[in-house]
């Protein structure tokens, strides 16, 4: 026998004040379904903030609404109010962890309108910081996925490596994250043969312990568990939803920028792009571990096939040299490949200024979080926190 | 109540209560921004700030201490501010970073408010990101203050009279060198090779006119009515999503340029190419069909533009509401009319 309860629903008035941004109606319309609101967020227990407005069922992710711009710093406006050269600094704060990378991409897209010729050291030197810190953000990356799992040592594992590579990263430029190190035409300064010897010898210490660590957490059951089979995006929807880097080779689409249109020295080296079939948030895990021992082996042999060659040093001169660059009429696109995945630069200029008309800049955190809403449908809340962190979303790059 | 805090601050339970304090300063995480990395690393088993007695922690009632790392937006300053006010008794703020003092990088940005004016701060650390070593330094230092009950700075420098330096009788003029009448055109053609040729006259045959911006960039113009039309034809011919929606404003021409650049992933010949769909809207009826329907990795970035410069992608659910933009921020600030404060040369 069923009873009808008559309850009188009404949405909270609090909605309002919680700045939520979606319409009321979709509140209504959820409270007199069977549906509930689950607002997750902003505050996070991992990596910078944002909303998620869930829609549950039971227990089962309907529909999730992403809330961004908690972190939106407005890098695209103010570029257009600097010196090409002072935007350096500016475009490697969303990501710092990745600071280099970033910093390629923009550097490249000043190159490539400046037809300028890179020395080919310094080609391999910035392929070698490229990649170390790829090793780093993997890393990170890995520790708040422990994070949102609940496994502490899984985050203190990886922070512990992290140290080398800032190690590292403070020998070759001087600054544990953010260097600016990669200028137009060539690096900042020569890296000495000590510090080379010294990042060849710790590519072996990171090695040694990741080996370590895929005992305490890669492979650990646990984490198999809570990851495989969970947020599964199939190939044609990674396609269909712009999915990018490592996330888009979880899902078994073989592109990666570094080789489909390679940069640097990237195609005078020796290397594989690891790929996975099955799309869900353990393969994102391992396509990503992999990657770390593929961008190994690419530090590796870049010291061992560094050219002898002169650089210049631009030490006390920079601001003099590249103050007055001006960049000829029209658009200049550049595609990176960032540790998350594609970094598109894209700036349009008048020809007749030293600063940009308009600098737009796509980071990979802002590309997949369309394809990371789609796999959350049909899940379970529980799992949110392991999905997230398998994408390691990091709302300050995706925000700019 | 009033009895209640002063017995707590000054009983004779009063050390017990500040011995506790001291050594459990669980800050609450509140990874505001890029700082959150130093931060992490504070707390990781490199610095490992727990044997100070901080240990970051997820809930905003159970600590007596918020490090604030680096920027603070429009829409986190309210969650800053609700955070601040469900602290228990003893309140205390740290602020990390530059950005939280006066703006560092993105000092003119118009997203940004100064933390100091949402809650009360007790230490500032500099640095860009500043490093653990600093930050276990101020939390150090508060600890001192709850010990002694004196703020104290951790450094002191010598005190330099400013008022006799030297400053020069003209102040330099900026460097910036800007264009009055900037002339914009995206579909500059440029050198490029062989390969990338023959794909914009294949693409051209489509009934499209296609020009070389560079190797594998091509730009490809239409009306705005055609827009629609242009991209169902080049989805068919394998270009499967979108990187990049862009609109550029031309005030002095009287017109937005809005870009969808297309990519493939599942052809491989197209997968280095970045094609350039490109239309112009007058600046006063700024309105389009959205692609999102045909290119679902659109959508949010329309939004986004939708955000930025008020352009209507027609068909785009989310048109008329902020997106990434809090509530009160400047409408459409990335419009040209739109401008931030510029700096000041001094010396």
């Amino acid at each position: 026998m069923e009873y009808e309860i008559k309850v009188p629903v009404q949405p909270p008035t609090e909605l309002q004040s919680l700045f939520i941004p979606i319409p009321p109606e979709y509140v209504e319309e959820v409270y007199r379904s069977e549906d509930f609101l689950v607002l997750v967020g902003p505050q996070h227990p991992g990596s910078g903030h944002m909303r998620l407005i869930v829609r549950v069922h039971g227990d089962i992710i309907r529909e999730v609404i992403p809330d961004p711009g908690y972190v939106h710093r407005c890098v695209e406006k103010i570029a257009e109010n600097r010196l090409y050269i002072q935007n350096i600094p500016l475009v490697e704060r969303p990501s710092i962890m990745d600071a280099l990378n970033f910093n390629l991409g923009y550097v490249r897209a000043i190159e490539d309108a400046l037809e300028v010729e890179v020395p080919k050291r310094a080609k391999y030197i910035r392929t070698m910081l490229a990649e170390i810190c790829r090793i780093g953000t993997h890393l990170y990356d890995a520790a708040i996925l422990a994070v949102f799992l609940g496994h502490t040592t899984g985050f203190m594992y990886p922070f512990g490596i992290r140290e080398l590579i800032c190690e590292v990263l403070v020998r070759i430029t001087g600054a544990r994250f953010t260097s600016s190190f990669i200028i137009p035409g060539g690096v900042r300064r020569d890296v000495d043969e000590q510090t080379l010897k010294f990042v060849y010898e710790t590519t072996f210490a990171i090695e040694k312990r990741l080996k370590s660590f895929e005992r305490i957490f890669i492979k650990n059951p646990t984490v198999i568990a809570r990851l495989k089979d969970v947020g599964v995006l199939t190939k044609e929807e990674a396609i269909k939803f712009g999915v990018v880097g490592p996330f888009l080779r979880a899902s078994g689409v073989e592109y990666d920028v570094r080789k489909v249109e390679p940069y640097e020295a990237y195609g005078e080296l020796d290397w594989d792009i690891p790929v996975a079939d099955a799309g869900d948030s353990y393969s994102r895990f391992l396509v990503r571990v992999n990657e770390i021992s593929q961008s190994l082996k690419i530090v590796r042999q870049c010291i061992k096939n560094m050219p002898e060659e002169k650089l210049k040093d631009f030490r006390g001169t920079f601001f003099d040299e590249f103050a007055d660059i001006v960049l000829p009429q029209g658009e200049f696109t550049t595609l990176t490949e960032a540790s998350r995945g594609t970094l598109i630069y894209s700036i349009v200029s008048d020809g007749e200024s030293n600063v940009p008309y308009r600098m737009r800049m796509i980071t990979p955190g802002w590309l997949y979080l369309r394809g990371f809403m789609e796999s959350l449908k049909g899940e379970r809340l529980a799992d949110l926190q392991a999905i997230y962190g398998s994408f390691g979303y990091f709302p300050p790059e995706a925000d700019r | 109540m009033e009895e209640n805090i002063k017995f707590l601050r000054s009983g004779i339970l009063a050390p017990i209560k500040k011995w506790g304090t001291h050594w459990s300063l669980w800050p609450v995480h509140l990874v505001t921004a890029c700082c959150g990395a130093e931060l992490a690393h504070a707390f990781a088993s490199g610095y490992d700030g727990e044997r100070i007695g901080a240990l970051n922690y997820g809930i905003a009632r159970q600590t007596n201490l918020i490090i604030v790392e680096g920027a603070i937006t429009r829409k986190m300053a309210r969650v800053l501010r609700i955070t601040w006010e469900q602290m228990p008794d003893p309140k205390f703020v740290i602020i990390m970073g530059t950005c939280g003092l006066n703006g560092g990088v993105f000092w003119n940005s118009y997203h940004l408010v100064k933390p100091f004016e949402v809650v009360p701060v007790n230490y500032f650390i500099p640095g860009c990101p500043s490093t653990p070593e600093a930050l276990l330094r101020g939390i150090r230092q508060l600890q001192n203050e709850i010990r002694t009950g004196e703020p104290r700075s951790s450094i002191e420098f010598e005190k330099v009279d400013l008022g006799k330096g030297k400053m020069m009788p003209v102040t330099p003029k900026s460097p910036k060198k800007i264009s009055l009448a900037p002339s914009i055109v995206v579909n500059v053609p440029r050198k490029a090779d062989e390969e990338t040729k023959k794909l914009a006259d294949e693409i051209s045959k489509l009934g499209l006119a296609t020009t070389v911006t560079g190797k594998n960039r091509i730009a490809l113009r239409v009306e705005k009515d055609e827009l629609v039309d242009a991209a169902k034809k080049l989805q068919n011919f394998g270009f499967d999503h979108v990187k990049n929606v862009n609109v550029i404003d031309v005030p002095n021409e009287d017109k937005f340029i809005v870009e969808y650049h297309l990519g493939s992933y599942s052809k491989r010949e197209l997968m280095p190419v970045v094609l350039n769909l490109f239309t112009e809207l007058p600046r006063s009826e700024p309105k389009l069909k959205s692609l999102a329907k045909i290119f679902p990795s659109a959508d949010y970035m329309e939004r986004e533009m939708h955000d930025f410069f008020g352009v209507v992608f027609e068909g785009n659910e989310w048109m008329g509401r902020k997106f990434l933009l809090a509530p009160d921020t400047p409408e459409y600030p990335l419009k040209k009319d739109f401008k931030l404060e510029e700096e000041k040369y001094l010396r």
